[in-house]
C-alpha cells in the first residue's frame, strides 16, 4: 500500500515542488500505515459534523467529497485515508467559533461545506510531531463566509503537508490566516476558485523557523469577472532554514474587474537561512488590477543600531523589529491566537 | 569628562577621523562646527558606539572608562545620548511603546526599577507639552512620515526623558523654523546642570545665539584644526571656513 503512494507522489522535478523535496523527505516509509485524527472542540449551535469512518454518508457530504482536490498529493490522501470529519453550516445560519485539531500520523480528510448567507469561524491547529497529510476541501455558497485561522506550530523532523481546496459562489467571502513554525519539511498548498461574481478571498500569514523548512503554495484562480483577492505572507528565516512561497493568480478570459495583489516578504537571519518568494500571474482577461511584489532582505541596520543606541540591549532591537515586521502581516481575527505562538519563536531567534 | 585623544576612525577602508583630540568637562556644551564631509557625524557616531565606525589609533575616554569597548546599549545606559542628524524611521512601532521599551532598557540596566505604561505616559506626555509633540504623533508608527521638524523634536524629547549625562546634538537645528529652533534650544539649556555635558553640532551661528556654547571647535578634513570661545562663530560666519583654516594653520 506504502509503495503504491510513494509512487504517486512528485518529485522536485515537479515546479510547485522544487523547493520541497517531498519523496526525499518521506523516504520509504512515505506516510506510514497510521490514520491521522480530525478532532472538533466543543460543537456550537448551527454546526452539523459527519465523522468520515462512517461508511454512510449523507448527500450533502457525498455530492463534494473529493471533487475539489488538486494536487497528486491530495489524491493519495483521498485514495488512502480512512477517517477525518465533515462540517456543515446550514443556509443563512450563523456559527461563532469551532476549533479543528488535527494529530498523529498518516492521511486524514475534512470537509466543510457553508451554504448560501452562512457564515463560520474556524480554528484550525495541528498538534504534534508526526508526518502527516491532510485534505480538506471547502465549499462556500453565496454570500457564506469564512474565517480561517491555522496555527501549524514547529514539527521537528515530521513531514507535514496540507492541502486546502476552496471553492466561492457569488458575494462569498474568505479571510485566511497561517501561523506556521516549520518542520523537516511542511508545506501548506491552497488550491482558491473564485467561482462567482463578487467574490473575494484574502489569505495573510506569518512564519518563524530556526533550522526548519516551511512552504505555502497558493493558487488564486479569478474564473469570473469582478472577484477580488489580496495575499500579505511574512516570513523570519534563521540558521540553516528554507521559507517558500509560490503563489499563482490566474485570470480567466473574460473575467474583467478583477482586483488581485500579492505581496511576499521574508527577513533572513544568517547567512545559511534562504526564502524563495515567487509571486506570478497569469492574465488572459484585459480590464484587470494585478499587483504583484516579493522582497527579501536582512534586518536594516540604521533602524538596529538606532533602537540600540537608545538603550534596547542587541536581542530586545531584533525582536521589536521583527515583531513589528511580522505584526504588519497577523489580522485582527488572528491576534489573539496567534501572537503568543510568534512572540515565543521569536525569542528563539533571537537569542 | 570626555576625553578624545588622537583619535583616527576607518569607515570601511576609508580614514575619516585623522587624529582628532577633544576634551569636555562635565557642565560644558560645546559646539563642533564644520564643512560638509568633514566628518562631525562620523565622530557622532563613534561616541555613539555604531558599528562599521573602526578605531583605528587614539582613545576615548568618557568618565575614566574605555568607551570604544562598549556596546550603544551599554553607553545609553551610561548615560550617553545622540541625536541623530537623520532619525530613523521604523514601521510598525509606535513612538510610545519604544519610548517606554527604550527608558525601561535604560533603567533596567542601571538596576532601576521599570516603570509601567502608565508612569510612562505621565512623564512622557508632560515632556511631550513643552516640546508641541502632540498626542497623535507618540500614537504614530516611529518617526514614519514625521516631517523633518517633528523627527528633531521626537530627538530632544527622547534627550529630555532620559537625562542623559553626555548629549551629542548632530545638526539637530537644521530644517527647523524659528519657533521649533527656540522649542529645541530651551530643551537644551533646561538640562544644562554641572553635571552634564553637550556637545553641539551645528552649521548655523543662529543656533549658538540660542545656546550659548563655553567653547567651539571647527572640525575640517577628520581634525579639530581651529577653536575658540562663543565670538568664534561670528568670526565664522563672517570669512568662512576656508579662511579659518587658513589663519589657524
Ligand atoms: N559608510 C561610509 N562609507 C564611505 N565613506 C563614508 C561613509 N560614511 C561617511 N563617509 C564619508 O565620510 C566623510 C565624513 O562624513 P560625515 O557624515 O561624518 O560628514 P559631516 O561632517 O557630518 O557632514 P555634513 O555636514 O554634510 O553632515 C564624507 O566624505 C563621507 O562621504
Ligand atoms: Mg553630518
Amino acid at each position: 500500500m506504502t509503495s503504491a503512494a510513494v509512487i504517486a507522489l512528485p518529485t522536485r522535478r515537479v515546479e510547485e515542488w522544487k523547493y520541497s523535496d517531498l519523496r526525499a523527505a518521506l523516504g520509504d516509509e512515505g506516510f506510514g500505515s497510521g490514520f491521522a485524527r480530525a478532532a472538533l472542540g466543543p460543537l456550537p449551535q448551527g454546526l452539523e459534523c459527519f465523522y468520515l469512518d462512517d461508511a454512510n454518508r449523507p448527500a450533502w457530504v457525498t455530492d463534494v467529497y473529493g471533487t475539489l482536490k488538486s494536487n497528486t498529493v491530495s489524491a493519495v490522501s483521498l485514495a488512502l485515508a480512512k477517517g477525518g470529519v465533515a462540517l456543515r453550516v446550514r443556509k443563512n445560519q450563523a456559527v461563532e467559533a469551532v476549533t479543528l485539531n488535527f494529530s498523529g500520523a498518516g492521511h486524514v480528510r475534512a470537509l466543510l461545506v457553508l451554504e448560501e448567507g452562512a457564515s463560520l469561524t474556524l480554528h484550525e491547529s495541528l498538534s504534534g510531531s508526526d508526518t502527516r497529510n491532510i485534505g480538506f476541501e471547502i465549499v462556500l455558497g453565496a454570500n457564506a463566509q469564512l474565517n480561517h485561522v491555522r496555527l501549524s506550530p514547529a514539527a521537528g523532523a515530521a513531514v507535514q503537508v496540507e492541502e486546502v481546496a476552496i471553492t466561492l459562489a457569488r458575494h462569498a467571502r474568505y479571510h485566511f490566516h497561517n501561523a506556521a513554525f516549520g518542520s523537516k519539511l511542511s508545506r501548506l498548498e491552497m488550491y482558491i476558485a473564485l467561482e462567482g461574481e463578487g467574490a473575494e478571498a484574502h489569505l495573510t500569514g506569518v512564519c518563524v523557523i530556526n533550522n526548519d523548512h516551511a512552504d505555502i503554495t497558493t493558487r488564486m484562480h479569478h474564473a469570473v469577472a469582478q472577484t477580488h483577492s489580496t495575499q500579505f505572507f511574512k516570513k523570519v528565516a534563521a540558521g540553516k532554514s528554507r521559507a517558500v512561497y509560490q503563489g499563482k493568480v490566474s485570470v480567466a478570459v473574460g473575467a474583467d474587474g478583477v482586483d488581485s495583489r500579492q505581496t511576499a516578504k521574508a527577513i533572513l537571519l544568517g547567512s545559511q537561512a534562504e526564502a524563495d518568494l515567487k509571486p506570478e500571474l497569469e492574465i488572459l482577461a484585459d480590464d484587470v488590477k494585478c499587483a504583484h511584489g516579493a522582497a527579501v532582505g536582512d534586518l536594516d541596520a540604521d533602524s538596529l543600531f538606532y533602537l540600540r543606541a537608545r538603550g534596547l540591549s542587541e536581542n530586545e532591537a531584533r525582536n521589536l523589529l521583527l515583531h513589528a515586521f511580522l505584526e504588519e502581516a497577523i489580522p485582527e481575527m488572528a491576534l489573539g491566537l496567534v501572537l503568543d505562538q510568534v512572540n515565543d519563536a521569536l525569542e528563539r531567534v533571537s537569542a | 569628562m570626555l576625553e578624545i585623544k588622537n583619535l583616527h576612525v576607518k569607515v570601511g577602508d576609508k580614514e575619516i577621523l585623522k587624529g582628532l583630540n577633544l576634551s569636555l568637562a562635565a557642565g560644558q556644551v560645546h559646539a563642533i562646527m564644520g564643512p560638509n564631509g568633514s566628518g562631525k557625524s562620523t565622530l557622532s557616531y563613534v561616541l555613539a558606539g555604531r558599528a562599521g565606525y573602526d578605531i583605528t589609533q587614539g582613545t576615548i575616554t568618557y568618565n575614566g572608562e574605555d568607551l570604544g569597548a562598549l556596546a550603544p546599549e551599554a553607553r545609553a545606559a551610561k548615560g550617553v545620548f545622540l541625536a541623530m542628524q537623520y532619525p530613523v524611521e521604523i514601521p510598525g512601532v509606535t513612538t510610545m511603546m519604544f519610548l517606554k521599551s527604550a527608558l525601561n532598557a535604560q533603567r533596567r540596566a542601571r538596576g532601576e526599577k521599570e516603570l509601567d505604561a502608565i508612569g510612562v505616559l505621565k512623564i512622557v506626555r508632560q515632556k511631550a507639552a513643552t516640546l508641541n509633540v502632540s498626542e497623535e504623533m507618540l500614537k504614530r508608527a516611529l518617526n514614519v512620515g514625521f516631517s523633518g521638524g517633528e523627527k528633531k523634536r521626537l530627538e530632544i524629547l527622547q534627550m529630555k526623558l532620559f537625562e542623559p549625562k553626555l548629549a551629542i546634538l548632530d545638526e539637530t537645528d537644521s530644517g527647523l523654523d524659528i519657533d521649533a529652533l527656540k522649542l529645541v534650544a530651551e530643551g537644551v539649556n533646561s538640562l544644562r546642570d554641572p553635571s552634564r555635558a553637550m556637545l553641539v553640532i551645528t552649521h548655523y551661528q543662529r543656533l549658538l545665539d540660542y545656546i550659548v556654547p563655553d567653547r567651539i571647535h571647527v572640525l575640517a578634513k577628520g581634525k579639530i584644526v581651529a577653536e575658540g570661545g562663543k565670538e568664534l562663530a561670528k568670526e565664522l560666519e563672517a570669512k568662512g571656513y576656508d579662511q579659518i583654516i587658513k589663519d589657524a594653520a
